[in-house]
């Protein structure tokens, strides 16, 4: 029996918005999140922009002090073991689930598993560790590990949602939560579980984002209307986000019987190393490359049968390079060419969350029908040579999208995504 | 628009928080008698400091004041905190009381005079600064 893995909830707490349809005229009108940002209150450095989440505040290490848009509630007793980004995965979470018409209550008995993507709260452990330095040992706050340590989303989640089907996180840096769509999808199409629920988020704090100035990876362009602008002959590196994406994936059958609206369908996913490096992409995107043959096997479809392809592309140098020639290897070079735009343009790089983000995003895409633009894309880098990269966002509703990730040590996933039929 | 760090980046060396600055979200009598017990060092001036604890700490609020609770009530049966709730209350009042609670010694903790009585002790010689 072929089971199909169907989107029927997806929930957002982004730069780029907090709703769906927030999300979606961004995404159409190209509405960058960015903001001017002042890292460890140092004026003189020079990272000075980020991807931020408005109406969020996280002052302090004490959830007592933190706070959050009205429209959303957080119980009490789940913030002590919270991090930041779990109270965007919460917000997330409670669209999501509206969406999919589903109550708390249906998430229990076992049929319902929860996969989680997040790198923890570098903000949390810090302040955690400096704690146990200062008091030598002798006393520690005792959520410091459950709120900190990555695993903390589905630490909270699976026990405040009573989840009793698959419990798992992933760990694969910018990779990570498409891992952990992927995965899900194998669970739906194994028989193992009915439905998954699918989380990625990251906080928005200096220790989250600033620790990649070290590796030189971020933009130090102070425009937050420029800073980010993948495949542009200027980019200088990516724009640091966080926020929350949650997707509930069902069994197609499930769906259609309790009557909810199938919003796109997963039709394939698959993953490559690159088998090369620590930190940097192969040079020609070979680990990416392969991933992309692997998805689009799983899927049973042609590179030209390809509409779009929400590129990784972060706006490094060396990134977007390997991207553009991976894409030119497997569609130019086949005669095809989909429409290819890379999101983080306007929401800037979530890292553990970029993966589940832009699958939502794609999803948006089939299901609203729009192809999103290349925003901030001006001199188009000539290793581009061949792909179709539009300027603006289009009214074309597509019927199959690539979404592209990669992440550190070279780990490559891609989804393929197609109009709910 | 610029939008403000977090402040967690004081390059100083850490330092615990003043008890002020811990008690800051409590209401304003409780504050006053946590001042009182400084000052005094009279242990009765902490009970409803106590019970302001608990009842921050306690996974789902009671409907009626934790000060009507008789002393027999129970923290885990009858109030419904878990284990991880009373690691919480024990992590504040520690910082707060510059006292230390082993587990041997939290293990004979269960109800309200329990605590009461344990805490009046660990702060009745005056704590080594």
């Amino acid at each position: 029996m072929v089971r199909l893995p169907v989107i029927t909830g997806i929930g957002f707490v982004t730069s780029i918005g907090h709703d769906r349809s927030t999300v979606v005229s961004s995404l159409r009108e190209l509405r960058h999140g960015f903001e001017r940002h002042q890292f460890l209150n140092n004026p003189d450095l020079p990272v000075k922009v980020a991807g931020t989440l408005k109406g969020f505040s996280f002052p302090s290490p004490s959830w007592r002090d933190w706070s959050w848009p009205t429209q959303f509630s957080v119980d009490r007793e789940l913030l002590r073991g919270l991090p930041p980004h779990g109270v965007y995965a919460m917000c997330a979470m409670q669209q999501a689930l509206q969406e999919a018409g589903l109550k708390a209550a249906d998430l229990a008995g076992g049929d319902t598993g929860l996969f989680c993507a997040s790198a923890g709260s570098p903000y949390l452990l810090s302040h955690f560790v400096r704690d146990m330095y200062a008091t030598r040992g002798q006393r520690g706050n005792p959520m410091g590990i459950i709120s900190s340590i990555a695993g903390t989303l589905n630490f909270n989640l699976a026990a405040f949602y009573k989840i009793s089907g698959a419990v798992c996180g992933f760990v694969s840096a910018c990779a990570s939560s498409s891992h952990a769509l992927g995965y899900a999808m194998d669970e739906i199409r194994l028989g193992r579980q009915k439905r998954m629920l699918v989380v990625g988020a990251e906080d928005m704090t200096d220790e989250s984002i600033l620790s990649f100035a070290s590796l030189r990876a971020l933009s130090i362009n102070p425009d937050p209307g420029s800073a980010s602008r993948p495949f542009d002959r200027r980019r200088d590196g990516f724009v640091g986000t966080g926020g929350a994406v949650a997707l509930v994936v069902e069994e197609a059958g499930l769906a259609r019987d309790r009557g909810a609206r199938i919003q796109a369908e997963l039709v394939g996913w698959g993953q490559a190393g690159d088998g090369h490096s620590v930190a940097a992409s192969h040079p020609e995107g070979a680990g990416l490359r392969e991933a992309m043959w692997r998805t689009l096997a799983d899927g049973g479809v042609e590179p030209g049968d390809v509409d779009y392809v929400n590129a990784h592309a972060t706006s490094t140098p060396a990134g977007d390079r390997s991207e553009a020639l991976a894409l030119n290897a497997v569609f130019t070079r086949n005669h095809a060419r989909p429409k290819v735009s890379s999101t983080k343009a306007l929401t800037g790089h979530g890292l553990s969350l970029a993966g589940a983000m832009e699958a939502a995003f794609c999803v948006l895409a089939l299901d609203e029908g729009f192809i999103p633009g290349c925003a901030h894309l001006e001199q188009i880098d000539p290793i581009c040579e061949g792909l179709d990269l539009p300027l603006e966002s289009l009214n074309e509703a597509p019927s199959l999208v690539l979404n592209n990730s990669s992440g550190f040590g070279g780990s490559n996933v891609c989804h393929l995504l197609r109009k709910a039929g | 628009m610029e939008s403000s760090s977090s402040p967690s980046n004081d390059p100083a060396p850490p330092k615990t928080n003043s008890s002020r600055d811990k008690m800051r979200h409590f209401p304003q009598e409780i504050q006053e008698a946590f001042r009182t017990f400084e000052a005094t060092r009279n242990p009765d001036a902490l009970d409803p400091v106590i019970l302001a604890i608990l009842d921050d700490f306690i996974p789902k609020k009671t409907e009626v004041p934790l000060a009507t609770f008789p002393g027999s009530t129970r923290l885990i049966e009858d109030l419904g905190f878990d284990s991880l709730a009373i690691t919480e209350v024990v992590f504040f009042s520690e910082e707060l009381l510059n006292i230390s609670i082993g587990n041997e010694e939290l293990m004979q903790v269960r109800t309200l005079d329990d605590l009461r009585g344990f805490i009046r002790k660990k702060v009745s010689p005056a704590p080594a600064a």
